[in-house]
């Protein structure tokens, strides 16, 4: 009898093994499908009529063959595509007033947060443009802006938006300026000194009176550490060519930024792996088409590439117009959607999280109306960490509870 | 030996000379006919911008003119052949406002705010790099390259009255030809940009109550002008002998000629109110209006619809022609609506796209007009259909420059502006191939020079 009963549960724990959603399911546990489009995941070929799963925030399953569970909440988007939650790799979004401390031009410790207006108007157009992580930072007016930040367009709480704050020093070259360049490697090696000094006086067991703090200089000491990022600002071949050579000597993790002649010095850029992004919407900006051309150029020559729109240069809404631009000028589709997507994902480190469909990331989608390039394609519903951020049908009613 | 020397002799000396004198009899001979010329563009998908568009059709154009269009046209055998098989073909973009052609510093005359007596055609310059270059007229690749053959060219917005616009091909055979509609209309702004206080000045106007002032008390100048010029021109006789000849004012000739309703006034305008003002003042004075950029014309598209006032879009993808970045126009941007142009066009507004682009050679400028296409293109993401997203850069610029007796359609009569697309004109991946201006090919995407 005894037995028998054990017998009994094992089968119950077995059947509830299998079938998960046998159990009763708690409200965080829903379960949302979005059926029937065409899934772009960013980081495999093209899903023609595909399943996502998204369960708390992240992505369960994402697959033609996904069985949807019982229970689940579904989303018919038959005729539809899905795209990655598009990402802007460089914009000083939210921070229009603020971005150039103009009378420090070696700023380093300043931070873009602290300039940051959350509650902007842009971040929703941004969204409603299929933007969900955005990068923004400080200005270009100074030689060391400051310190960018990585944040969501869109969360209920503004703070829980933001990706990392981090310690990346945003620098820029405005050409021309021969003292611009010693000026900055002096910042340099006073930052190397002030990491000899603390690193001793935490050796010595913290004899004697401490050194003096330095806001600049530590913020400097995790990029020369390679640990943060450094992204410049930048327009000129021979200006990248000099940062090429101060990262050879002081090994940093360089990203250009605008990148303009980026393509005439593409072999050089790709031997060290440094990531370039630029800017192809030449319907705002005076772009030649040679550079235009010079994304497919700097893609063959295996640069990872991002485009991003410099807001309020281009309006953050139009990073998906780059994207066809950059397809205009001969960029493989799936390869233009990476350089919206997971190839900003990852030189910004944050592909862990965001950039690509794949199980386990953020819920960040964007469901479009037609092929996802054109520019007559409009962006249907945004969906950031699972939660309906954007619905182009329901437009006036989201409008109206941001207020 | 000896004879094929010489041979070889004769032939060397007499083979350039030949070929010369036969190129020359050649082209003598192609020059005579340019007026009778024939040329079938066979086989393409013709958006005539005037009706049906025709599968497979056939343009058939004599010299500078565009004889036949239609599905049955009959070719002539001594028309030359140019095959458009599974291409489209539209008439040229007629870009409706551009500073195109200018050098910027040539803009605007910051000194006065009213310079009505000042003509963009004194600074165009359609010729290519300042002491540079084989041929008079310039083959701008950058603009032929979006298709566009015909621009509207203004005076900067910084001014109150800026100044007389023209409208010109982006080429031409001759100077002359080029020159479409000269003055084509009188540029104003009412707006922030006209305000001397955003260049931190203390000098008329700095509100807009100064600008419309301003333009009020230039207008009203102008009428009392009108009438003194009558009088002097009804006196006869001996009176007309003895008094002295009529003091003749080129500021109050040009605001003379908007008050006759010989041009119209063109007032960039983007919050409704300053579109309301423009409205306001047009019918104090009785002048002709055309809205300028009218980012808030949406609001008031009955009454635009309703008194015939036609407006000119800028472009979708950056919309703020007034003030530069999105940064200066917090006020503005929440005045926008995407689906400016589409509430408009359902309304009845005769309403263009235009680029209000910059161009000038090396001077660092983008040619913005050549993105015309794909401007539309976004367009038609908001509620304009596609037909009337081509018309907008097509037809309906003609009519609202006052061209379109000779370009803005694919009609018999009009001139032979036309472009050949290798694919449907709104897809981001389809490019111009060829640009015809006045029956000649100006431009080839491949294999033309770089």
């Amino acid at each position: 009898m005894r037995k028998n009963r054990n017998g009994v549960l094992l089968f119950i724990f077995i059947l509830i093994l299998i079938f998960p959603e046998l159990l009763p399911s708690s409200e965080e546990q829903e379960i949302l499908a979005l059926k029937g489009a065409k899934v772009h995941t960013a980081a495999s070929p093209p899903i023609p009529s595909a399943v996502v799963l998204i369960r708390e925030g992240k992505i369960l399953e994402v697959g033609s063959k996904v069985a949807i569970p019982q229970g689940a909440t579904i989303i018919d988007l038959e005729g539809k595509e899905i795209i990655p939650g598009l990402i802007d790799e460089h914009s000083h979004i939210g921070s229009y007033f603020d971005v150039n401390e103009f009378t420090q031009p070696l700023g380093p410790e300043n931070r873009a947060l602290d300039a940051l207006n959350l509650d902007d108007e842009d971040w929703y157009e941004a969204l409603k443009g299929g933007v969900t992580t955005v990068v923004t930072g400080p200005g270009s007016g100074e030689r060391m802006g400051g310190q960018s930040v990585t944040i969501k367009t869109w969360g209920k709480d503004p703070l829980q938006r933001i990706l990392k704050e981090s310690r990346e020093a945003k620098m820029a070259v405005n050409a021309r300026d021969l003292s611009h360049i010693p000026s900055i490697r002096k910042m340099f090696y006073k930052a190397l000194e002030y990491k000899d000094k603390w690193e001793k006086y935490e050796a010595s067991e913290k004899k004697g009176a401490p050194p003096e703090k330095d806001l600049a200089l530590e913020a400097l000491v995790p990029v020369l550490e390679g640990k943060e990022k450094l992204r410049l600002h930048v327009h000129f071949a021979n200006d990248m060519l000099t940062f090429l050579r101060l990262k050879d000597e002081f090994g940093f993790d360089l990203t250009f930024i605008h990148s303009s002649e980026a393509y005439k010095i593409a072999r050089e850029i790709a031997k060290r792996k440094v990531p370039v992004i630029t800017l192809p919407l030449a319907t705002r900006i005076p772009v030649c088409d040679e550079m235009l051309l010079g994304i497919k150029e700097l893609f063959e020559a295996g640069v990872k590439v991002s485009l991003h729109t410099d807001h309020p240069v281009v309006h953050q809404k139009l990073l998906r117009l780059n994207a066809g631009m950059a397809i205009r000028y001969g960029v493989p589709e799936e390869e233009a959607l990476k350089m919206v997507t997971l190839n900003p994902a990852q030189s910004s480190k944050i592909n862990s999280r965001v950039g690509s469909i794949e199980k386990g990331k953020d819920a960040d989608l964007v469901v479009l109306n037609g092929v996802w390039y054109q520019p007559r394609t409009r962006v249907e519903m945004v969906f950031v960490d699972g939660t309906l951020a954007y619905d182009r049908a329901n437009e006036e009613k989201f409008k109206e509870e941001r207020k | 030996m000896k004879n094929f020397r010489r041979t070889k002799l004769v032939f060397n000396s007499f083979l350039p000379l030949s070929l010369t004198l036969v190129f020359f009899i050649f082209c003598l001979g192609r020059e005579g006919d340019r007026e009778t010329q024939l040329l079938a563009i066979k086989g393409g998908t013709i958006l005539t911008m005037a009706g049906e568009r025709i599968e497979e059709g056939v343009v058939l154009i004599k010299g500078k003119k565009i004889l036949a269009v239609g599905k049955e046209v009959e070719i002539p055998e001594e028309a030359a052949i140019f095959d458009a098989q599974g291409k489209h073909v539209l008439p040229g973009i007629i870009d409706s406002m551009t500073y195109y052609g200018i050098r910027p510093f040539d803009l605007n005359d910051m000194e006065n705010p009213v310079t009505p007596e000042n003509r963009i055609i004194f600074a165009y310059y359609p010729f290519g790099e300042f002491m540079r270059g084989k041929e008079g007229i310039n083959r701008d690749r950058e603009i032929l390259s979006g298709g566009v053959t015909s621009v509207y060219i203004a005076p900067g917005d910084r001014q109150v009255i800026g100044g007389q616009g023209a409208v010109v091909k982006t080429w031409a055979e001759s100077y002359d030809e080029l020159i479409l509609r000269e003055p084509a209309a009188l540029d104003m702004t009412i707006g922030d940009t006209a305000k001397y206080e955003m260049k931190r000045e203390a000098k008329t106007p700095v509100t807009r109550m100064g600008i419309s002032t301003l333009i009020r008390t230039n207008l009203l100048q102008a009428q009392e002008y009108l009438r003194k010029k009558k009088e002097a021109e009804e006196k006869e006789g001996e009176e007309k002998e003895k008094s002295p000849l009529f003091p003749r004012d080129p500021r109050m000739e040009a605001l003379a000629a908007l008050l006759n309703q010989e041009i119209p006034a063109r007032i960039e305008a983007d919050f409704a109110d300053d579109i309301r003002t423009a409205l306001r003042i047009a019918d104090e004075f009785g002048f002709k209006l055309i809205i300028d950029s009218g980012l808030g014309a949406y609001k008031l598209k009955e009454t635009l619809a309703e008194k015939g006032i036609p407006v000119v879009l800028g472009p979708p993808t950056h919309p703020f022609v007034q003030g530069g970045e999105v940064s200066m126009t917090r006020e503005l941007y929440r005045e926008m609506n995407e689906y400016n142009a589409s509430e408009l066009i359902k309304a009845g507004v005769l309403t263009s796209l235009a680029s209000f682009g910059f161009g000038f050679g090396r001077f660092g400028y983008a040619t913005q007009g050549r993105w015309l296409l794909i401007e539309a293109a976004y367009l038609a993401g908001f509620g304009v259909p596609d037909e009337e997203v081509l018309k907008m850069i097509t037809i309906n610029a003609a009519q609202i420059l006052g061209v379109d007796d000779r370009v803005g359609s694919i009609e018999a009569g009009k001139d032979a502006d036309l472009i050949i697309l290798d694919g449907y004109p709104l897809d981001i991946k389809t490019w111009v191939d060829e640009v015809f201006i006045d029956g000649v090919n100006v431009y080839s995407r491949k294999g033309g020079r770089k």
